[in-house]
């Protein structure tokens, strides 16, 4: 059991493991992997940027990923255009950290991951989102869903403007605090490898949710405790961990 | 067979269709409630860019394309490749599409498998049972359904059950089929319906 002084950042964790497997989940349907990407780096561009103004880094770095957000829904292209974006980010992080002592700090920050350090208004923030994760989850799941049926269409009406814009709020929420939270290889890691490893041994779209919550909660647990054991930075171990069970995971499943 | 001073379901005047710009048209057609038509012409005649245009896929440049109001209109596309892996199963995709079937179907045996583990025949199927029963609980009436090219992939063993879920349509709905496989047609109990004809003269 994590002592007093972790028992937030392991309940912050943990709650942003699941509100980003369940993120990684939506982001595997829509096949918009390489939007998470882009947003997680302009996320960090965003909270550097902030460190060197003084701002409150919360809001810059949403505001920063919603606008970066926006410009991806113009864009028709789903892999090379928010490849590039990406590649602005870490441009624009690697250029300030290296013209602003400030942000050097912030950037390795944000590359790292603060998790240890995570403060109970991070917590707070991170235990939100969850809450608001469950209600919308009725309205996601109809979103997901309807978004694999084309070329086909249904006789139903599609989801309202309204709620497509309500994903889209939550789907930067999340990528932001994730990132945040556990640093942007670690909340990328979260997202997107247990959703891709339960692609394999799911049978429906609750299993692929379940799988995906399943594999990532095994890899926080596992690289929570492997680097502390072993005094190593959570970062890089949580991304090796959630690679090899996403891998397990396929391996099982094409050999069964 | 349906009353032609019946309101139409879909009409048509002087529509020009296209996706970037006008490729077919000025078309002009009036399609009655419950009426069961193939539209027929030679490969790149339009008959897929018209059913695309009338689900708002595809751009009406001029003229005038408009389905009756509170119509509620479904489509099966000529193809619609599965992404690999793809983890959702018959029901996801029933639930997707609004659909419910009515058991005992020709799909119940499909309902619990995953969508990349069906075969192409299969999935053809699966999906025609959606597009067939979408919105299903609306008016029959008020339900128009477009089918294109729906022998597509069907193989021996699925071909008469796609055939028995189109039979068993309520005779009020409207039903638009493109394809070229004349014996499904035939089979089907359509009208014949060459898109050629509701070109306007200029």
């Amino acid at each position: 059991m994590p002592g007093d002084l972790l028992l937030v950042p392991f309940v912050a964790g943990v709650l942003v493991t699941s509100v980003l497997a369940l993120a990684g989940a939506g982001l595997f349907l829509r096949g918009s992997v390489w939007q998470a990407l882009a947003l997680g780096q302009w996320a960090a561009a965003g909270g550097v940027l902030a460190s060197i103004l003084h701002w409150p880094v919360l809001p810059v770095a949403l505001a920063v990923a919603a606008a970066v957000m926006a410009l991806l829904q113009r864009i028709p292209e789903r892999e090379r255009l928010p490849l590039a974006i990406f590649l602005a980010g870490l441009a624009a992080v690697t250029l300030l950290a290296a013209n602003f002592a400030q942000a050097s700090l912030a950037a390795a920050a944000w590359a790292e991951g603060q998790l240890y350090f995570a403060s109970p208004n991070e917590l707070w923030a991170v235990g939100a989102l969850g809450a608001v994760s469950l209600l919308l989850w009725p309205g996601l799941r109809r979103i997901w869903l309807h978004a694999q049926t084309a070329p086909d269409v249904p006789a139903t009406p599609p989801s309202g403007p309204w709620l497509r814009l309500t994903e889209i709020a939550w789907l930067v929420a999340a990528i932001v605090l994730g990132t945040m939270v556990l640093g942007l290889p670690a909340a990328l890691a979260t997202m997107l490898l247990p959703a891709w490893g339960a692609a394999y041994p799911a049978r429906n779209l609750t299993s692929l949710l379940l799988w995906s919550q399943a594999l990532a909660q095994a890899g926080f647990l596992i690289a929570w405790g492997l680097s502390l054991a072993l005094d190593q930075p959570f970062a890089p171990v949580l991304v090796l961990v959630n690679m090899g069970l996403a891998l397990g995971a396929r391996l099982v499943a094409v050999r069964g | 067979m349906p009353s032609r001073s019946a309101t139409p379901i879909l009409s048509a005047r002087s529509a020009l269709l296209g996706f970037d710009r006008p490729v077919l048209g000025p078309l002009s057609m009036h399609v009655p409630p419950g009426a069961r038509w193939a539209l027929t012409g030679p490969n790149g005649a339009g008959k897929s860019l018209l059913l695309r245009a009338i689900t708002g896929q595809a751009r009406v440049h001029a003229g005038r394309l408009q389905v009756a109001p509170g119509v509620r209109v479904s489509l099966l596309a000529q193809d619609h490749p599965r992404r690999q892996p793809l983890p959702l199963s018959g029901y996801d995709w029933l639930r997707a599409m609004g659909a419910r079937v009515t058991e005992p179907s020709p799909v119940s045996a499909l309902l619990d498998r995953r969508l990349d583990h069906l075969s192409g025949g299969q999935w053809q199927l699966l999906r025609l049972a959606a597009a067939l029963s979408s919105c299903s609980g609306h008016a029959p009436s008020q339900r128009l359904i477009l089918l294109d090219e729906p022998a597509n992939h069907l193989d021996a063993e699925v071909r008469d059950d796609a055939l028995v879920l189109i039979r068993g349509l309520p005779p009020e709905t409207t039903l638009l089929i493109t394809s070229h496989d004349d014996a499904f047609l035939q089979a089907v109990g359509v009208e014949n319906r060459p898109l050629a004809e509701y070109i306007d003269a200029r």
